[in-house]
Parts: C-alpha cells; structure tokens; sequence
C-alpha cells in the first residue's frame, strides 16, 4: 500500500504540514518497497485558485491509496479525492511523519 | 503557537472590529494577520507603522507587442472575457477585464502575444500602533484575492510567531465560502464565527460553518447587536446548539462601537463599556480553547 502525506519536510522527522491543497510537500511511504518518496508542491502553492483540485490531481498521479494530512481537503478536492477512491484520514497536522504513520497505523486517525 | 481565524460569512456583522479588539487585548501574545484583502480596514484601527513592503504577483496578464502584431484579429475572435480593445484597427488588452487564461497567445500566428505575470498589490509586515507584528496586503484596482495571497500573508505571520515566539496568530479571514476562505482556514486551530441575529446573519453562518465543519475546527460564536431581533437570536443559539458550536458572547447592541471608530479606536480602548468586559472574557475563553 502506498500511503501519502502532506509535510513540511521530506524525512521521517519533518513535520506534516496541516494543509492539503498548499501543502509544502506530498511524502509517499511505499509499505511493499519500505521507500520514502517526495514531491515539492511549490507548482501548486503558486496557484492563485483552485490549489485544492489541483493537489488531488498531482496524488493521483502518485497512486497513493491512502492520504494523511491535518484539516483535510476542501469541498472540491474531497471530491476528486472520493471519486480516485483514495481514503483520508486526518487530525495529523501537528505530528511529524513518523507520528503521523504510527497513528494511522495504530487506527488513532479520523477518517475523514 | 496557536492559529485563531475570525470569520462572518456575511458582511457588516463586526468581524473586524471584533478582530482588532481581541489584538489589543491579546497584546504581545499575538501576530496579527488581515486576510481581508478584498477591503483590508483593520490598520485603520490598529494604525501600522514602519511597513516592509513588497509587491505581489497573482495570475497572468496578456501583452500585445504593437512592433510585432499584424492586427489580425484572430485574439479578438477567440477572447471570451472581451477583454481585446480595438481602436482605430489597433488591438489591445483591457487590463480588468483579462483573465490571462493565454488562449489569445495560443492562436497569435505571429507570437505577439506574451502573458506576463500580474501585479496585483502589495502585501506589508508592520508595527500596530501597540507595537504588535502585522502582515496585511492591498490589493489594486481590479484586483481580486485568492487562496495564494491568503496562504502567503499567513505564512508570513506564522514565520514572525515563530522567530519572536510568540504563541497565537490572529487571523482577520476572508469573506464568503470561496478559496480564499478555504485558505484562512487551513491550518487553523479555532475558528471565531462572529453572527448577527438577521436572516442573512444566520444563513450565512450555516453556509460558513458547513466549510468549518467539513475541516474539522473547534468553532466558537459571538452574536454581535444580539438585542436587535431576540427571535432571531434565539435561533442562532438554537444552531449552535444543534451544531455543537461554543456560544462565546452575545453583544448587545452598542453606539460604543460606531464611537470608537470613528476615533479609529477600538472599542476596548473606551473606557466605561460593557462591550470591554464581555470581550475580554470572550478573549479568554478564545486563549482556552484554541
């Protein structure tokens, strides 16, 4: 299973980032592959509108199966999101990656 | 550090300068953010001075190389913002009325046609008139404000909280349910809903609350004039209820407000009112919860 996140950072100990669609960077953890990946998302921070469709748009192309961030995607990425059949789980902003990964793990997330 | 975000939904309900009192009550445990930029008023109360400024750039903007241009007209076919002039068979971009969406460069078969980046207006970090850090932006004529310049002012304060430590950032949000309300939104750890008891007071609350509630927010609510309809009052506390949403205050209705403004005072700043102490305790509350 891929799972990706949504951080400040690209190591196991940088911090998520609470946002989704301005998010600083998407982290994917690999569970068959044990690989940490990354994506800067600076691209979509410079958009003006519509960062939400377009961050979800970019996941998709990770083909991440699950995604943990803080808040939780606005209306129209929920939908993009719900529509790729990637499942959210939030409440992370705070944690580091690690934390965040533990937490899902553990079933400590909310699913959004 | 602690991001608390006020919000109305609806205009004209006290937002602002329920917002800038809570910055003078907050004192030095603040950094104030105005992502009102559509009409950013709040240095108006809180007097900014010292500002670093920089400009900003949103979006693109069409340009027409006269040198180059042909006057075809294929970019006057082809817009449908109508935002190509021609005048005396000269082709030129209406500034306004540009989307920069680049579909008039696309088809300019000489490549008159270039989008440059836009300036919308400025975005500044200053001193409040209590000493306090402020990030607020301005946006030009015409100008309209997005996710980016909301995320981009936060940053900013959140960046100055850190280096200064200093544990809350005041958000002054947007207006309506659009991006960039989203945006004010995202990374917030309280939301103040600030309400008054008329049908579109009401109504725009739920609409704003929805958005809260889908993030995930803990929100609290102040009802602003809340003796100028008790019905509607009345239902708004019924909402809150329902909702889960914490009643912070209500205020009654109070000239102290309109007094203090035109002073381009807060209204905490007057002495003898009622307002003061139930905003003060509504900003404790706050610092609680967030």
């Amino acid at each position: 299973m891929k799972i990706a996140f949504t951080t400040k950072g690209t190591e196991w100990d940088s911090k998520m980032d609470p946002r989704f669609g301005r998010t600083e960077f998407f982290v994917v953890y690999d569970e068959e592959t044990k690989e940490l990946s990354f994506v800067d998302n600076k691209d979509v921070e410079n958009e003006a509108h519509g960062a939400g469709p377009k961050a979800a748009q970019k996941l998709s192309e990770l083909k991440a199966n699950v995604l943990i961030t803080g808040n939780g995607p606005g209306g129209n990425a929920a939908t993009v999101l719900q529509k790729l059949g990637t499942d959210c789980y939030i409440g992370a902003g705070n944690m580091s990656i690690k934390e965040a990964y533990d937490a899902f793990k553990s079933g400590s997330l909310q699913k959004f | 550090m602690k991001e608390i975000v006020v919000i109305s939904g609806k205009g004209g309900t006290g937002k602002t300068s329920i917002t800038a009192s809570f910055a003078v009550l907050g004192d030095r445990d603040v950094v104030i953010a105005d992502c009102d930029v559509d009409a950013a008023d709040m240095h108006i109360l809180l007097q900014p001075e010292n500002a670093q400024s920089e400009d900003f750039y949103s979006g693109e903007l069409a340009v027409i190389d006269q040198d180059i241009c042909t006057q075809c007209g294929k970019c006057f076919d082809v817009c449908r913002f109508e935002a190509i002039d021609v005048s005396n068979g000269i082709h030129t971009v209406d500034e306004l009325s540009c989307e920069g969406c680049g579909y008039c460069a696309r088809v300019c078969p000489v490549d008159a046609i270039t989008n440059i980046p836009l300036n919308v207006g400025k975005w500044h970090i200053a001193n409040t008139r209590f000493n306090q850090p402020f990030v607020h932006a301005k946006l030009g004529i015409g100008a309209d404000n997005s996710g980016k310049l909301v995320a981009h002012v936060k940053n900013m304060a959140k960046e100055i909280a850190e280096k200064y430590n200093r544990p809350y950032i005041l958000v002054d949000g947007s207006p309506g349910v659009g991006c960039p309300v989203v945006s004010s939104l995202s990374g917030a750890h309280f939301v103040v809903l600030v309400t008054e008891p008329t049908v579109s007071g009401l109504h725009d609350l739920k609409r704003v609350y929805e958005l809260v509630h889908k993030f995930h927010i803990k929100a609290g609510c102040i009802i602003n004039k809340s003796d100028i309809n008790m019905n509607k009052t009345n239902e708004i506390l019924k909402f809150l209820k329902e909702e889960d949403i914490i009643h912070l205050a209500s205020l009654p209705y109070d000239e102290n407000f309109t007094k203090a403004m035109t002073d381009c005072k807060t209204v905490v700043e007057l002495k003898d009112n009622k307002l003061k102490d139930i905003l003060t305790q509504s900003w404790e509350k706050i610092k609680k919860l967030a």
